[in-house]
């Protein structure tokens, strides 16, 4: 009996000698959140919607019915220029108030470098390789180059002069550009690093907002116009390179604050 | 130090002794069970979605199973779970409308109800109404036009049947039945009904081969130009063929029937409706949440010429002004091919999801 005991004092003595370091470890780290925010210009797009309420830099006029894109490689990087990654993927869904938060980050008090990533890499774009993204259909099929979508922006619009009672329907899905759609298809990267700049972790907790402009992915630098590109843009390799063009002034700090 | 270190170990110690001690008196023992996860699933999707509160054990799933099958649900001992979600019918109904026990019919077709658990959104019912499978388990035993009871009732029948009272005390521990356990105990068995060993499961698993059609079919299926329904229908890499999500799929321009829209009263979700899964379509006719189509050819000729335009139709429904995409008579066929090879036979016949009754 005596031995039992003792070998068991002697597996919980290094949990308890461990618990200083815990300690400091733990009042080093404090929480850090990202939210992502959503703008058309100066309107804050919080909920899709079936009401034409936005005019686009075209001058179309256009509702947000759906708007799902990834992020990828959240890193952040301390002053001594070591990155640590915090998520790997993360799918924002307007549709999914969860999704609109990266939470369970922990990071000791400093001031950072912010990067993330709008899609996946060519070496990450893997088909099939993640799960949670598979049983929400985000996949994009082997003959349009296989891999993950990067955006799902969808709705209606109008041009001036067109009929309000039957708006036209707009699909813009961001993927991997792909030359030859079909099984002799080759893709290219249109993922986009997001730089957002020094940002600044105290103790305590710390949110960090990043606001996508969904305006620009219609203006800067291609104008676009919806009534030539409204649809079957995944195996559209023109648009796709024009729609990463856009996607390069898309995100942007929001606001860096602390409790 | 070590003092204080042995001193809580001993209370460890007789805290975990007396925590066996009181299992054993109960004899509540359930055994944890896992569910049978096809191996397609296991290389593709997630991990079945289990509530903590609700872990699925082999007594919890045998009483389910009881109850699924147990026509003492109804008011009038006549209709149980089975009777509109039928194992040889793809879990589904293939009246249009199933019939309660007053000889009303509904006004939706029965929705087939296999790979449950990997329903990530939680979002049951063609209208999104029940949050929960626990909660959905619940409404049917007291609807109008279901099984027209009330679960007091149906707590107090089986409160009076001792094979039940045995069944839920191994399941639960408790010799109180309530209607939460029995949600709970429902919830387990249908959790369990898996379906993931089609033609196509196993063409993926490099253990059948498809025909030429059945593969122009696949072609017809994943090509943004011509069927475009992997959007919301899933694909090779998402073997649930649904995306669990919500659309209009251009079915009415007045909607008689509102759907999501109705249960959150957003006119932007007027006439959506829940995705159903396109595995075994072979069994679960007719299709569409009303059961307007009796044939999968008159699903394939409305997306491909009878789409109707109203103002919540999804975005992803092709040049709707000429009714769909026009597909041709080749390519529909081979897209029926297709579709067909997702149906499993042999979720009909096993032996773990009959009557035990």
């Amino acid at each position: 009996m005596f031995k039992k005991a003792a070998f068991l004092v002697l597996l919980v003595l290094p949990f308890v000698a461990c618990d200083k370091n815990d300690d400091d470890q733990a009042q080093q780290n404090t929480p850090v959140s990202i939210g992502f925010l959503h703008s058309f210009y100066e309107d804050e797009v919080s909920v899709s919607s079936n009401t034409i309420q936005y005019t686009n830099g075209f001058g179309t006029s256009l509702s947000i019915t759906r708007l799902r894109y990834l992020i990828s490689q959240v890193s952040f990087t301390n002053q001594d220029g070591i990155k640590t990654i915090v998520k790997d993927y993360h799918l924002v869904d307007l549709s999914q108030d969860n999704s609109l938060t990266i939470n369970d980050i922990l990071l000791p008090p400093g001031a950072y470098n912010l990067k993330m990533r709008f899609g996946f890499t060519e070496a990450t774009n893997t088909s099939s390789v993640y799960p949670d993204l598979n049983a929400v259909s985000w996949n994009v099929p082997e003959n349009l180059g296989g891999g993950y979508h990067y955006m799902q922006l969808e709705g209606r619009w109008l041009d001036p002069g067109d009929s309000p009672d039957e708006p036209y329907l707009y699909a813009y899905h961001t993927i991997s550009a792909v030359q030859n759609p079909g099984p002799e298809n080759t893709r290219e990267d249109t993922s986009i690093e997001i730089d957002l700049g020094e940002i600044t972790v105290t103790q305590g907790a710390t949110q960090i907002n990043v606001n996508m402009h969904i305006d620009q992915w219609f203006e800067n630098p291609n104008l676009w116009n919806l009534s030539e590109l409204n649809g079957l843009l995944m195996g559209n390799y023109t648009a796709q390179k024009m729609m990463q063009e856009n996607g390069q002034n898309v995100f942007s700090l929001a606001s860096n604050m602390s409790d | 130090m070590i003092q204080k270190i042995l001193f809580i170990f001993c209370l460890l110690c007789i805290a975990i002794s007396c925590g066996v001690d009181d299992n054993q008196n109960q004899g509540y023992s359930p055994r944890p069970v896992n569910i049978a996860v096809p191996a397609i699933f296991s290389q593709l999707l997630p991990e079945p979605q289990i509530p903590s509160d609700n872990p699925l054990t082999q007594q919890g799933v045998l009483l389910g199973r009881a109850l699924f099958f147990e026509r003492r649900l109804s008011a009038d001992n006549s209709l149980s779970c089975a009777g509109c979600h039928r194992p040889n019918e793809g879990f589904s109904d293939q009246r249009r409308y199933s019939v309660g026990i007053d000889g009303i019919a509904g006004f939706r077709n029965s929705m087939p109800i296999v790979n449950i658990a990997w329903n990530t959104k939680n979002k049951f019912n063609w209208d999104g109404s029940a949050n929960s499978l626990e909660e959905q388990v619940l409404e049917p035993v007291i609807n109008e036009i279901e099984m027209h009871n009330t679960w007091a009732n149906v707590v107090a029948t089986l409160q009076n049947d001792a094979n039940y009272l045995a069944k839920f005390e191994a399941a639960f521990g408790s010799p109180t039945i309530s209607k939460e356990l029995a949600a709970k105990a429902l919830s387990q068995f249908i959790r369990t009904l898996v379906s993931g060993n089609s033609k196509f499961d196993r063409y993926l698993l490099g253990q059948a081969t498809l025909t030429p059609t059945e593969e122009e079919g696949l072609a017809v299926f994943l090509d943004e130009n011509r069927g475009d329904c992997f959007h919301c229908h899933g694909s090779p890499s998402n073997p649930l063929w649904t995306d669990n999500d919500f659309h209009n799929n251009g079915l009415d321009e007045n909607f008689t029937d509102l759907g999501l829209g109705d249960i959150t009263g957003d006119p932007a979700q007027f006439g959506l409706f829940k995705s159903p899964s396109l595995r075994n379509l072979a069994y679960t006719a007719p299709y569409m949440h009303d059961g307007r189509f009796q044939t999968l050819d008159q699903v394939i000729d409305h997306y491909s010429e009878g789409l109707v335009y109203s103002p919540t139709i999804d975005p992803l429904m092709k040049t709707v002004s000429q009714g769909g995409v026009q597909l041709s008579l080749q390519d529909k066929a081979a897209l029926k091919a297709f579709l067909l090879s997702l149906s499993d036979p042999s979720l009909a016949n096993n032996p773990a999801y009959q009557n035990p009754n």
